[in-house]
């Protein structure tokens, strides 16, 4: 009998800042390509901008009970269409976000091989070696596509990686990250004359607003909390304290990061690096010769990977439950939200999941982190909102926490996602018309899907409702009693 | 259809609470209302229903439970009189509502005409205690002592363990199917689920929304 069964749906801890470090990895080279040494503004701008929608955040999920996240929110307050839209985007925010960990994952994996001269140096600083750039990119891309496909498996067939190590992986990053930081500051190579000058040539201060809508990505740990929380004592606090605590420590280790990698490495040197950046700062300052690892960058380098790898995993569940939930709620096919009668997973919400995961992988890097935050600030935005019109159309509902001066809080978020946004497509109209072509073609994707889904929805509604009754399916008795 | 049903509490009670704990562990979504402001704070603490607090007859109140989206509204109070107007007044904002009232006498035919269902605790709890006081082997199916649930399920059309043999579906630690179709025996490995029929099955509540999933799609 026990071989046969397995656990109840383990529950995640709160303080999972899951995210914590996979976007700091990957993006912090991208971000100082845009950017240069401004690359340190531009995490300290984002992390005050989400600190709004934080706020919404924290005072929805204290009130209402639901895992599920945003769209569980947007679903309680807004119609069909909206809560549809709220939905589709962030399902599709968290499966190209899979894409981009994938992508980030690869090349530190590469490095972190390199640093053991498993493989040459995958596009090392300023390489002409074009045969060497002509084997990295299939291998890297072959590596992402393995890894996706990996963790979707696993997650496919048991509930056993969405258990409850997330705690101990954030424990690990940020101890990582902090012996980065440690070392960094301590090196000779740390110079503050690498943030002269601040802002790139030619760009001003404003060519560090596209690289907010790229790095934007890096700050939306907490949906995820909010995603995965079930089982929560004391809501009041513990709600607000998980987001709020996430939150703030995430500013603060990635803060002492990019200072430590721009200090040492500098933008340019960060930038040619890319999604490996902070891999390739670390392999600059860290001591080597030291026993087991020998390489003292080796430990970042694998920090990298980790990240990356349970990130991936991470939004792998929760582009998942995001579809799960639509399929509960009628908004995808029924069976979207059903579970697997072996596996006790969502087996159909990851394959569907997967599918465009796995799509995503062949995008660059930087298409699929301005995708990815495209589509997170939108519905950012669309939570904000939600917000406003919860605290007009339901005034007597209990807020076991209420956002402080309020209505400011949701209206500045609203604002400053907005402008985001319309920078981010500014910028993508400019340099990336794939990755803006390909969010619309996934807006006017859902379009038809939700209008395909209406017409079906009520042809069986309406068999359904003449033909029982609700509540006779399942008794408890006494039922009705005299 | 949505498998998970929208359901309205009115009062936030003993009564009220206990049905908002078991509906939300199967995963429904639910939304109480509760006039004391000590009690919703405490329903609150247990973060199983969104909660409105105000009077569940006032039509305002009822709207902000967002009552054209509920499947259905149980007015669960201890006045039967508060409970028969909260019924009423979401059956004329959302027509298509299922009701659910509780009463404090024996009266409850009469209710029926205006409600779906009418529901006397002190009787139904009565009639448990008197199972117990007997010991009789047949035993109405109802809450054991603890808080394992002894439930009636009719297996879904579609669901993912339709039509599947007892060995093929993996159910949760937690969880057990006990008789087969008939209610005539035991159920074995070999033992088919089919769609439409009814099955006794015991349930831990953390994983009731699970096994309901699996039985019902």
């Amino acid at each position: 009998m026990s071989g046969e069964s397995r656990s109840p749906n383990a529950e995640l801890g709160l303080l999972d800042a899951t995210m914590i470090g996979a976007g700091i990895f990957v993006l912090t080279g991208l971000a100082a390509e845009i950017a240069g040494p401004a690359a340190i503004l531009v995490f300290a701008l984002n992390g005050i901008v989400t600190t709004f929608t934080g706020l919404s955040y924290a005072e929805l999920a204290a009130s209402i009970p639901k895992s599920g996240g945003g769209y569980a929110f947007v679903r309680e307050i807004f119609d069909d269409l909206a809560s549809f839209v709220m939905g589709w985007m962030l399902w599709f925010a968290y499966m190209i976000a899979g894409g981009l960990y994938a992508l980030g994952f690869a090349p530190n994996f590469l490095e972190l091989l390199h640093v053991y001269g498993v493989v040459p140096p995958p596009g090392q600083v300023g390489a002409v070696a074009l045969p060497v750039v002509d084997a990295g990119i299939p291998l890297a891309f072959l590596l992402a596509f393995v890894a996706v496909l990996a963790l979707v498996a696993l997650n496919a067939v048991s509930t056993a990686a969405s258990g409850s190590a997330e705690t101990v992986f954030t424990i690990i990053k940020v101890s990582i990250l902090v012996v980065f930081v440690g070392f960094g500051l301590a090196s000779p190579m740390f110079s503050g004359a690498e943030f002269q000058p601040l802002f790139p040539a030619g760009g001003g201060a404003f060519a560090i607003l596209p690289a907010m809508g790229l790095t934007f990505i890096a700050f939306e740990g907490y949906d995820l909390i909010t995603t995965v929380t079930e089982e929560v004592q004391n809501p009041r606090e513990n709600i607000p304290k998980a987001i709020f605590v996430s939150l703030g420590a995430t500013v603060v280790v990635y803060l002492a990061v990019v200072t430590v990698a721009i200090g040492t490495l500098g933008s340019g040197g960060l930038a040619e690096a890319g999604e490996a950046g902070i891999a390739a700062a670390a392999t600059s300052f860290m001591p080597t010769g030291l026993p087991v690892i020998r390489n003292g960058g080796a430990l970042i380098v694998f920090g990298a990977v980790f990240s990356t790898l349970t990130a991936l995993n991470a939004v792998v569940i929760a582009s998942s439950r995001v579809a799960f939930s639509m399929g509960r709620e009628g908004q995808l096919l029924p069976s979207v939200g059903q579970l697997h009668h072996r596996y006790g997973t969502p087996f159909v919400a990851i394959l569907a999941s997967a599918v465009v995961m796995l799509g995503s992988v062949a995008l660059p890097t930087q298409s699929a982190g301005n995708m990815a935050s495209l589509f997170f600030l939108l519905s950012f935005i669309i939570v904000n909102v939600a917000v406003i019109r919860l605290r007009r159309e339901r005034p007597d509902m209990y807020r076991p926490y209420e956002m402080p001066l309020y209505p400011l809080p949701p209206l500045i978020g609203v604002v400053l996602n907005l402008v985001l946004t319309v920078v981010l497509v500014e910028f993508l109209i400019r340099t990336d018309p794939l990755a803006l072509g390909l969010s619309a073609g996934w807006i006017a994707l859902g379009g038809v899907a939700y209008v395909v889904l209406r017409r079906l929805r009520g042809r069986t509604g309406r068999t359904a409702s003449a033909g029982t009754e609700p509540g006779s399916d399942t008794e408890m008795s006494p039922e009705v009693d005299d | 259809m949505t498998s998970d049903r929208n359901v309205i509490i009115a009062g936030g009670g003993r009564v009220g609470f206990q049905t908002a704990e078991i509906l939300a562990d199967r995963g429904h979504d639910v939304t109480i209302i509760e006039r004391d402001e000590n009690v919703v704070a405490e329903i609150a603490d247990e973060w199983v229903a969104t909660v409105i607090q105000g009077d569940a007859s006032n039509p305002e109140i009822i709207e902000q439970a967002d009552v054209d989206r509920a499947d259905a509204v149980a007015a669960l109070t201890g006045d039967s009189g508060l409970n028969l107007a909260v019924c009423l007044a979401a059956s004329e904002l959302a027509p298509g509502v299922r009701t659910v009232v509780r009463i404090d006498r024996a009266a409850g035919e009469s209710y029926t005409r205006f409600v779906d269902a009418v529901l006397f605790p002190e009787r139904a709890g009565a009639r448990v205690a008197a199972n117990e006081v007997l010991g009789s082997d047949v035993q109405t199916l109802a809450d054991v002592t603890g808080d394992l649930n002894i439930i009636l399920v009719r297996i879904a059309e579609g669901a993912p363990a339709a039509g599947r043999q007892l060995a093929e579906v993996r159910l949760p630690d937690g969880a057990l199917i006990v008789s087969d179709a008939n209610g005539e025996r035991i159920a074995r490995s070999n033992t088919t689920l089919t769609a439409g029929r009814q099955y006794v099955v015991a349930i831990e509540p953390n994983v009731a929304d699970e096994v309901m999933n699996l039985l019902q799609g």
